[in-house]
Parts: C-alpha cells; sequence; structure tokens
C-alpha cells in the first residue's frame, strides 16, 4: 500500500483461522491501522489482494459488512449525542431493528461499564470512556469479525484487564478478531502476533513461539561466585549460545531448560566454577520484540552490518550456529 | 421485508440522530425558528419607504426675470424641502460640494427671451452622490420639476392668451389653463388583489431566502463534519449505502425545514399580517421542493468542500449570491441573459417567486418554476450520490 511514494504496508501475508485473536503489534507509524483498513476496505491496495469472510473488501455485500464489526483509533463519534445514543445510532446503521437493538444497546454499555454514563454526551466523557464507547459500538452488532485498532490505548491497567477479558468472552463465542496495540505485553493475551516494522511483517506466530524465536530456545540465567568465562559451556550437547551478562553472570540458551539445567550446573563446577544461582528466565515481550526487531534490521542490513548491530545489542556472544533462521511466515 | 424494515431503521436513525443534535444546541433552536422571524418583523416594521425630501437652494439670477419668493416653488419642487432663493450659484454649490444640501437647482438667467425666441432653456440641477439609486431618483425628480415648470410656463401663457382674446372682444375657448398645460394626468389602478406593502411583499422572499440558506448550512455543515471526522469511515464498513445516507439527510433536515417553515408562515400570518390568500397546500409543496432543492445544493457543497471552513465560505458566498441574483433586491429582468440564466440555477429564485405568487395572489402562472426545482433537486442530488459514494469507497 502506497502513500505518496512510500510503502505505508509491503509484502504482507497472513490468514487468520476463525474463533482466533490476532494481535498485529508494531511501534508507532508501523502500518498497522493501514493494515486494518485494507482489511476493512477503507483502503485500497495499490497491489496484491485481501480476502476477507471469503470476499474482496471493496466490494463486500451488505450480509458480509453486517458480519464486521470496527473500532477506529481515533474517536469518530458524535459529540452531541449521549453514550447510549451513539450506540444506538451504530446499531440502527447495522440494521439492528428495535427490540434486539434495545438489549444489545444496553448489554454493551454493561459490558464497557459506561451504564452510568449511558446519558452523558460523548463529548464530555473522559478520554477512556470515549474508547470504551467506540468499543461498544464495535460490538453491539454481534459482529463476527472484529478489527480493533488499538482498544485499549488511553485506558487504565484494571480497565484494560476487563476489555481482554470481554475479547476472549468474544473469542470464545466463536468470533474472529484483529487486534492492532503499541502495549506489546498484551501480545500474551492473543492467540497469534503479528509483528509489523515500518509496514513489513517481521514475524507471526503463537507468543509462545515467538518469545522461543527471540531467544533461540529456553534460557538459563546463571550467576557464579567468581569471575567465569562462560564461552567454556558452549561445547555442551544442550547448548546453543551463551552471552555473557557481567564478569559473574551470564544467560545460557538451551533446547529445554528442564533437562539442560542440571548439565550446565554440573560442567560449570567440572570448570571450576561455584554456582550462587541458575534459574530459567523469561523474556518480557519489551524484550523479545527489541530481539526480534533488531534481528530483522541485522538481516536485511549487509553481514558486516548485522555483527556490528549484534554486537551493539548486547555482550559478549557465544554463538554454535553462525546464522538463525528467518522469523519471517 | 427484512431488509426494507432495516433501511427505514436506518433513515429514522439519521432523523433523529440529526434532530437530537439540533435540540442539544437551544441557541440553534432560538436562531432557527425566532431568527427568520425577527428579521422579517423588524425589516416590517423598520421599513416604512420614506424618503427624506432632498435639501435644496434653489438659485434665482436677478436678470432672469423670474420670482424670488420662496412659497412660490414649493408645489413645484415635488420630493424637495426648499431652503432658499439665492441670486449667486457659486455658495450654494460649494455647500453642495461639502455636502451640507442635496441639491442646488438654477434657473436659466434669460428664460423668457430664449422661449420668445424659440429656444429651449435648461435648468440645471445640481446634485452630489455616488449611490446610482440616488442619483436615478434625483433624475426623477429633476424630470418632474421640469414638467412642472413647463406647466406652469404654459398655464401662465393660455392664461394671459385668454384675457388678450377677451380684450380684443374675441371669443375665447372655454378651456381652463390647467388643463391646457396639462390636458393628461395618470390615475394608478392596481388589479393586484392586495394593496402592495413593504412587509407582506419582502415577508414570503425573505422566509425563502432564510429556508435556502438554513437548509443549505445545515446540511452541509452536518455532512462536512462526518466526511472530515473520519464518521464516514464507519458509514463505509457498515452495511449503509451512499442512497441511504443522502435519503437519511434529506428527511432528517426536511423534517426540521418542515418545521420551521409551518412556524415562520404562521408567525408571517397570524403577527404580522402577510395575507396568504393560495392554498396552505400548494405553499406547502413550493416550500417543500425549495426544501429539497436546497438541502441537495447543501450536500454537494459538502461533498466538494475539504473542510468545514469551506463550507461555510461556499455557504456565504450562496448567500451573497441569492441576496444579489435571486430578485430579491433588483428584477431579474434587469440583469443580462448569462446572468439570469445563472440566477435560474439557485433554488431561492424560484422559490420567492412561487411563495409570493402563492401568499400574495393566490395562484402562479409560473407552474414551470416549481418543475425548475424538481429538476434542480434531481441534478444535485445524483451529482452528489456518485461524489458521496466514490469518497465512501475509496479512500
Amino acid at each position: 500500500m502506497m502513500f505518496g511514494g512510500m510503502a505505508a504496508v509491503r509484502d504482507v501475508t497472513l490468514s487468520v483461522a476463525k474463533g482466533t485473536i490476532l494481535g498485529i503489534i508494531g511501534p508507532s507509524g508501523a502500518g498497522k491501522t493501514t493494515m486494518v483498513r485494507l482489511l476493512t476496505g477503507a483502503l485500497k491496495p495499490t497491489r496484491g489482494s485481501v480476502r476477507v469472510l471469503g470476499e474482496d473488501p471493496q466490494l463486500f455485500r451488505r450480509r458480509t459488512r453486517e458480519r464486521i464489526g470496527y473500532m477506529p483509533q481515533l474517536f469518530m463519534l458524535y459529540p452531541d449525542l449521549t453514550a447510549g445514543e451513539n450506540i444506538n445510532f451504530v446499531a440502527s446503521l447495522f440494521g439492528l431493528l428495535w427490540p434486539r437493538r434495545r438489549r444489545r444497546v444496553h448489554e454493551v454499555l454493561r459490558t464497557v461499564d459506561l451504564w452510568a454514563a449511558r446519558g452523558k454526551r460523548a463529548a464530555d466523557l473522559s478520554g477512556g470512556m470515549q474508547r470504551r464507547l467506540e468499543l461498544a459500538c464495535a460490538l453491539v452488532h454481534e459482529p463476527a469479525l472484529l478489527f480493533l485498532d488499538e482498544p485499549t490505548a488511553g485506558i487504565d491497567p484494571l480497565l484494560r484487564a476487563k476489555v481482554w477479558e470481554e475479547l476472549h468472552r468474544l473469542k470464545s463465542l466463536g468470533r474472529t478478531l484483529l487486534v492492532t496495540t503499541q502495549y506489546v505485553t498484551e501480545a500474551e493475551e492473543c492467540d497469534m502476533v503479528a509483528l509489523i516494522v515500518e509496514g513489513q511483517l517481521i514475524a507471526l506466530d503463537t507468543p509462545a513461539d515467538l518469545r522461543r524465536k527471540a531467544t533461540g530456545g529456553d534460557l538459563i540465567e546463571v550467576e557464579t561466585a567468581a569471575r567465569f568465562n562462560a564461552s567454556k559451556l558452549v561445547s555442551l550437547p544442550h547448548v546453543r549460545s551463551v552471552t555473557q551478562q557481567s564478569p559473574r553472570a551470564f544467560r545460557v540458551t538451551v533446547d529445554d531448560a528442564g533437562t539442560a539445567t542440571p548439565d550446565v550446573v554440573a560442567a560449570l563446577a567440572e570448570a571450576g566454577g561455584e554456582v550462587v544461582s541458575a534459574r530459567e528466565i523469561r523474556l518480557s515481550f519489551d524484550e523479545v520484540f527489541a530481539e526480534l526487531v533488531a534481528r530483522d534490521r541485522a538481516t536485511r542490513a549487509a553481514p558486516a552490518d548485522a555483527n556490528a548491530a549484534k554486537d551493539a545489542a548486547g555482550g559478549p556472544h557465544t554463538e554454535k550456529r553462525k546464522a538463525r533462521g528467518s522469523d519471517k511466515a | 421485508m427484512i431488509a426494507a424494515l432495516q433501511t427505514i431503521t436506518r433513515l429514522l436513525a439519521f432523523i433523529g440522530k440529526e434532530l437530537i443534535e439540533v435540540r442539544r444546541r437551544p441557541g440553534a433552536i432560538i436562531s432557527l425558528i425566532l431568527g427568520p422571524f425577527l428579521i422579517m418583523s423588524v425589516f416590517g416594521l423598520g421599513y416604512n419607504g420614506y424618503r427624506r425630501p432632498l435639501q435644496t437652494i434653489i438659485v434665482i439670477p436677478p436678470q432672469s426675470g423670474l420670482p424670488s419668493d420662496l412659497s412660490r416653488y414649493r408645489d413645484v419642487a415635488v420630493g424637495m424641502d426648499i431652503l432658499q432663493i439665492a441670486p449667486d450659484a457659486a455658495a450654494p454649490l460649494q455647500r453642495l460640494r461639502s455636502r451640507e444640501l442635496d441639491a442646488v437647482i438654477v434657473a436659466p438667467p434669460n428664460l423668457e427671451q430664449q422661449f420668445r425666441s424659440g429656444a429651449q432653456s435648461v435648468i440645471e440641477v445640481h446634485i452630489n452622490v455616488t449611490d446610482p439609486v440616488q442619483q436615478a431618483y434625483a433624475g426623477v425628480l429633476a424630470e418632474r420639476l421640469a414638467s412642472e415648470v413647463n406647466a406652469q410656463i404654459i398655464k401662465q401663457a393660455a392664461g394671459e392668451g385668454e384675457k388678450y382674446a377677451l380684450a380684443a372682444g374675441q371669443q375665447a375657448v372655454q378651456i381652463p389653463p390647467d388643463v391646457i398645460a396639462a390636458p393628461t394626468r395618470a390615475e394608478l389602478k392596481n388589479e393586484a388583489p392586495i394593496a402592495p406593502g413593504v412587509l407582506s411583499f419582502y415577508g414570503p422572499a425573505v422566509l425563502a431566502l432564510i429556508l435556502q440558506h438554513l437548509a443549505v448550512t445545515l446540511v452541509a455543515l452536518s455532512l462536512v463534519r462526518e466526511r472530515t471526522s473520519g464518521i464516514i469511515e464507519l458509514f463505509r464498513i457498515s452495511p449503509i449505502s451512499t442512497t441511504e445516507v443522502i435519503v437519511g439527510k434529506v428527511l432528517a433536515f426536511g423534517v426540521l425545514a418542515a418545521a420551521i417553515s409551518t412556524i415562520t408562515v404562521a408567525l408571517l400570518v397570524v403577527a404580522l399580517g402577510v395575507p396568504l390568500l393560495g392554498s396552505p397546500v400548494l405553499l406547502a409543496a413550493i416550500i417543500a421542493l425549495l426544501t429539497v432543492a436546497s438541502l441537495a445544493l447543501g450536500l454537494f457543497i459538502a461533498v466538494i468542500s475539504d473542510s468545514e471552513r469551506q463550507t461555510v465560505q461556499l455557504s456565504l458566498l450562496l448567500l451573497l449570491a441569492s441576496v444579489f441574483f435571486s430578485g430579491f433586491v433588483l428584477p431579474i429582468e434587469e440583469f443580462t441573459a448569462p446572468v439570469r440564466i445563472a440566477s435560474y440555477v439557485l433554488p431561492v429564485t424560484h422559490g420567492i417567486r412561487l411563495i409570493q405568487d402563492v401568499m400574495l395572489r393566490g395562484w402562479t402562472n409560473e407552474v414551470w418554476e416549481m418543475f425548475a426545482l424538481a429538476i434542480i433537486a434531481a441534478v444535485l442530488l445524483v451529482a452528489t450520490w456518485a461524489l458521496l459514494r466514490r469518497s465512501m469507497t475509496r479512500a
């Protein structure tokens, strides 16, 4: 998708299974909203094709549109209408007839915790309440497929949890959800995660597999009583790589932490090291994505530049394999 | 069946939404309903058509032989307030240039001599105005002054001739000098069903103008806000069609315009005494046509505007064009053909004539103007549909 000669989204190929939550994650300006707008038919791709619910979004039939819900990134409702009136209007646009419309408006107002504020003008709602109102409008017609563009942006952590609770409930009802977010920690909430950087899909996998991809396996963090050169451990059969964090601390990447940890501790003792602690660690998704983004940039750059980027990203790093597999899905 | 009910639901949603938004702004309601009525009331009650007499000095040169008695000229100079008779023009002309006076009339210095020699004399009427309407008015007064003076001269000559004939022992013709001086006079008989009045004439015109302006502005701002705020994206994704959006807008603001028109017409007729000689049903039909054509124009402005500011500017330009070219101030017949054609593109041009005819004459012979309103509405709605559909399917 080109904007003024620049590609906003390019070479993205992904398919989403019914009844799953796909999280589209990436930094601001990565192309997440553009991708959602391509999927909803608001934008036409410059090249390639998009199929949603088996149809070209540009040519959605009316019945298909009734099955789609959309929550835009920015507040796009009527400021002079109350919360209840806005939801009622959107429900009418989607063709909900009166009895069902009334019931659903009440339901979604309670779902997003806006029942008490149903009579307040949208302009008088706080930023977080406006986001919830947008969410309520996207949910009111019980769509089979939901596009949520940063639904949790600007709302407090408690409510964020409640929103995800509702999204999981929708998923349990067989709905398919595409959720964009800048909060990478929310990747844990998704069944599949697409990581987009500069308009390109650099990873698409389950959260657990993404973590493994970022680290190359399980991670064991080891602390020794005295200075220890961890590169000696790389020759062990389960060890993939070792990264020295400090003179007395290092991380060992292994195939399986459960079976490899005793071997690592034993090998360390044999080499004269005294272990203070050895435990499996899970990188935060911030670290996972930072690693994946850095690796993608390094892969795209020249080999010499790639090495320089790796050196800059972490401490001394000893690998058993010279190259890692591509993360591109 | 369900599809039809869903369409009705969408249309009703637009009507409800627009009416709620208007209701939320009490100031808007006051200005929408009371505004037009107050404008008409102030105009009707405040304008009486009175023209202040021109403050005038008449210069009678001593050698002219004309009387210099002020009272002799008061009846002759219609529409003028004769302040003084002066023997010389220099000082009055200086006062005229400094705008202390409206006019200076300079009598010919040798009127009798010129007359006897068979030559026409000139009465100079000096004015100092920049307004073409005032100049035209002064010209009319000058013509009338010349006629009056001529009549006085003929009357005087006829009287002297009659005396001379009688003195010579001849039979005089029994025709009074007044009749000889002015053998005819005009008497105006107006066949219109009502006596013309400022309020009754301009009231319906103001109604048409304000109705067009309100319809254009309200619907244009409503749609352009939806376009610029991004709500149009919701329309794009939802199952609503372009036709439903347009029909929804027309119905919503049509209901609003109908309420405003009903109240305004009632106030006009009951409170200001403007006659309604024609059928209220016909008047309602004309107002409905004018409203739909105006709404179509407003929707068209909204789809060609990039911002709310541009919409407001275009609406104001349209109002200005309507005041000048609709026949509201100046008769359409006085414009050149191309401008006249352009004026017929404005819904208000037809609205003013039709509403005035139905209210003040009871019927209209210009039925074609009703078709013209329908055609304007149809063409603009089709153009709006095409442009809006494009922006609803492509971003």
